[in-house]
């Protein structure tokens, strides 16, 4: 091995220099994509009335019982929305996202009138699988503009328990 | 107080007790309210079975923080008391090892997989978390760091780490799910969040063995070791909570077995280097390019360095996962591997970038010091040592031979004996770029010990 020609500790500070500066982009890059999906300013003052969360029938694609917020595994639930409740000029969806963040569930996009007859949104059961998978499920009303939600209307969060 | 020491330190301080202790001190406080305020607010608003591991598992990590303190600390000891320290040290890391493993069995791992599930989780992580350990430690081909203080890193990465972030993770993804849209702006959050937390969570402990064990943190290759080894821990103790809670969930359809198996292969096979050790190896590498720089400004912007890239790594790879969504289909094993290949591929090809250019240029240094010490002429480093001193290869080679000669002590001795040349090479080496507080005779000790092994194995 040649002996150290020059003070190298100059050429590691540079290059962990150099590393920060392109940690430093994907960090911005990260910050413009939380701003492109979460926009500020998007605040209409629409609220979403969700009625309840309710146990579900697949069947006859009824709900029952009462307003609840823990279901049991075997237990398959659906949200009622009351889309009279936001103005008609809007277009909105409703979605479930699981624990993992997957879509479970939706109606629309639409406008409020053309959601009327979609009040139950139930949650699917992933296929392949008997029942709903365990955890935190987010059901969320959400305003669409230019394909993408800008704007959380109304929000439930219910859990399925592990047994 | 006193102002000079005797005979003189090459970089005087003030005070025998360098200010770096002082900064030590006050991270470690830091991090300890931090854990008590984490585990109380777990306790007290999360009302879940981790909030209650969270709070009686304070008694476990205090006992654990404390005798990795005074295990590290014994080995700077004369032989009379390092035997007691050690007793100490093992005593209390015993307790708290045991504490915690309890706590975790009883109310974490076995609440959602079984005592069963979450004892085999453990068991097939540690050999591979294990390899994992006994290559960052050979990275360092020219001194290698002790096994102990390697140990000591991963136990604050598996534990110390992992009980921080609970209370700042919890609180974080609470807040965004109840406030933001669902959707990519979430999962950014979400990304932000573990990338700054658990960043932060596992570089104290790499500050806090910069701090206090100097003597072992010599360079930009030490750091990445320490860095690389913390989130070795951090990454085992996760595959673990994954693999348990995973099993839990999907094992009602059947395939409980199967979605552990795919997190172990995925954490603790593909991701073992390529993830957490990636990550924190950054830190250590900017604390590591620190310990040698001359001024202060220089050593905080190598430190943030180091800090801004692990996150940045960190983040990219759980917000932007997504983006890669992997086919139910064999194509879809393929690009598992390549998914993991293209995003944090680049971060880890870096950190060997930074690694290998440090081990050249240590062992470059090493033998310039090995050349000096053994033209001076003090016996401690013969000018026919200097070649093979400066060889990874030569020097296994002149064990072997001294294996065959006298055996596994004879092995052993020369072992120590070349360890010990190589201290005495490294600190010259600070001494004479005076990246050193201890006094000279600190050097001339180290010599005098490598002359005194002499006699047992002369090569």
């Amino acid at each position: 091995m040649p002996s150290a020609p020059y003070d190298q500790v100059r050429t590691l500070y540079r290059t962990i220099l150099v590393f920060a500066t392109v940690g430093v982009l994907v960090l911005i890059v990260g910050l413009v994509e939380f701003v492109h999906f979460e926009p500020p300013g998007q605040a209409t003052g629409a609220k979403a009335r969700i009625v309840g969360v309710y146990v579900y029938d697949p069947a006859t694609g009824a709900t029952s019982g009462s307003d609840q917020g823990q279901f049991a595994r075997s237990q398959q639930f659906a949200a009622v929305v009351d889309w009279s409740s936001l103005p008609s000029g809007i277009t909105v969806d409703a979605r479930w996202y699981d624990a993992f963040g997957d879509v479970v569930g939706r109606a629309g996009p639409g406008t409020p009138a053309q959601l009327a007859a979609h009040q139950v949104v139930p949650v699917v059961v992933p296929s392949g699988f008997h029942h709903s998978l365990p955890g935190s499920y987010t059901f969320v009303v959400e305003r669409i503009q230019g394909a993408i939600p800008v704007e959380v209307l109304a929000r439930r969060i219910v859990l399925v328990q592990r047994t | 107080m006193i102002k000079v020491t005797t005979p003189p330190a090459a970089n005087p301080h003030p005070r025998l007790r360098p200010g770096r202790y002082g900064i030590a001190i006050a991270v470690a406080g830091v991090v300890a309210v931090a854990l008590v305020a984490s585990s109380f607010l777990n306790y007290v608003y999360l009302d879940t079975i981790p909030g209650r591991a969270s709070l009686y598992g304070l008694l476990a990590v205090a006992l654990i923080a404390l005798g990795t303190y005074i295990l590290v600390r014994a080995f700077s000891r004369d032989r009379a008391m390092r035997r007691k320290h050690l007793i100490r040290a093992g005593v209390l890391i015993g307790l708290g090892v045991l504490l915690w493993l309890l706590l975790i069995d009883v109310f974490v791992f076995t609440q959602s997989a079984g005592p069963g599930v979450a004892a085999i989780c453990v068991l097939v992580c540690l050999p591979t978390t294990g390899f994992g350990l006994l290559v960052v430690r050979r990275m360092d081909r020219n001194e290698k760091e002790p096994w102990r203080l390697v140990l000591v890193a991963a136990a604050w990465g598996a534990i110390v780490a992992t009980s921080l972030v609970i209370w700042g993770e919890t609180i974080w993804e609470a807040t965004a799910q109840r406030s933001l849209v669902p959707g990519p702006g979430l999962d950014a959050s979400t990304a932000f969040m573990a990338g700054v937390l658990e960043e932060l969570a596992k570089g104290s402990a790499v500050v806090l063995l910069f701090l206090v064990m100097r003597d072992e943190f010599d360079d930009v290759v030490d750091g990445i070791v320490y860095g690389a080894a913390v989130g070795l821990g951090f990454n085992f103790m996760e595959s673990v909570t994954y693999m348990t809670n995973l099993y839990a969930i999907f094992q009602p359809e059947g395939i409980g077995g199967y979605a552990a198996g795919f997190q172990w292969y995925a954490r603790q096979v593909l991701g073992l280097f390529f993830g957490h050790a990636t990550y924190t190896a950054f830190i250590g590498a900017g604390i590591g390019i620190a310990r040698q720089l001359p001024s202060v400004r220089q050593k905080g912007f190598a430190i943030a360095s180091g800090f801004i890239v692990a996150i940045a790594a960190h983040f990219s790879w759980d917000a932007w996962l997504t983006f890669f969504p992997i086919q139910n289909s064999v194509f879809g094993l393929v690009e598992i591997h390549m998914r993991t290949l293209i995003m944090t591929g680049p971060f880890t090809a870096a950190i060997i970038a930074l690694l290998i250019f440090g081990v050249r240029f240590e062992g470059q240094n090493l033998l310039d010091q090995l050349r000096k010490e053994a033209s001076d002429g003090f016996g401690a480093i013969l000018p026919d040592e200097v070649a093979v001193l400066a060889s990874p290869w030569q020097r296994l080679k002149q064990r072997l031979r001294a294996l065959n000669q006298g055996g596994p002590r004879e092995y052993l001795a020369t072992a120590r004996l070349q360890s010990a040349q190589l201290d005495l090479a490294m600190e010259r080496w600070h001494r004479e770029r005076k990246e050193i507080d201890t006094p000279l005779g600190a050097e001339v000790q180290l010599r005098l010990r490598v002359i005194a092994m002499r006699p047992r194995s002369a090569p």
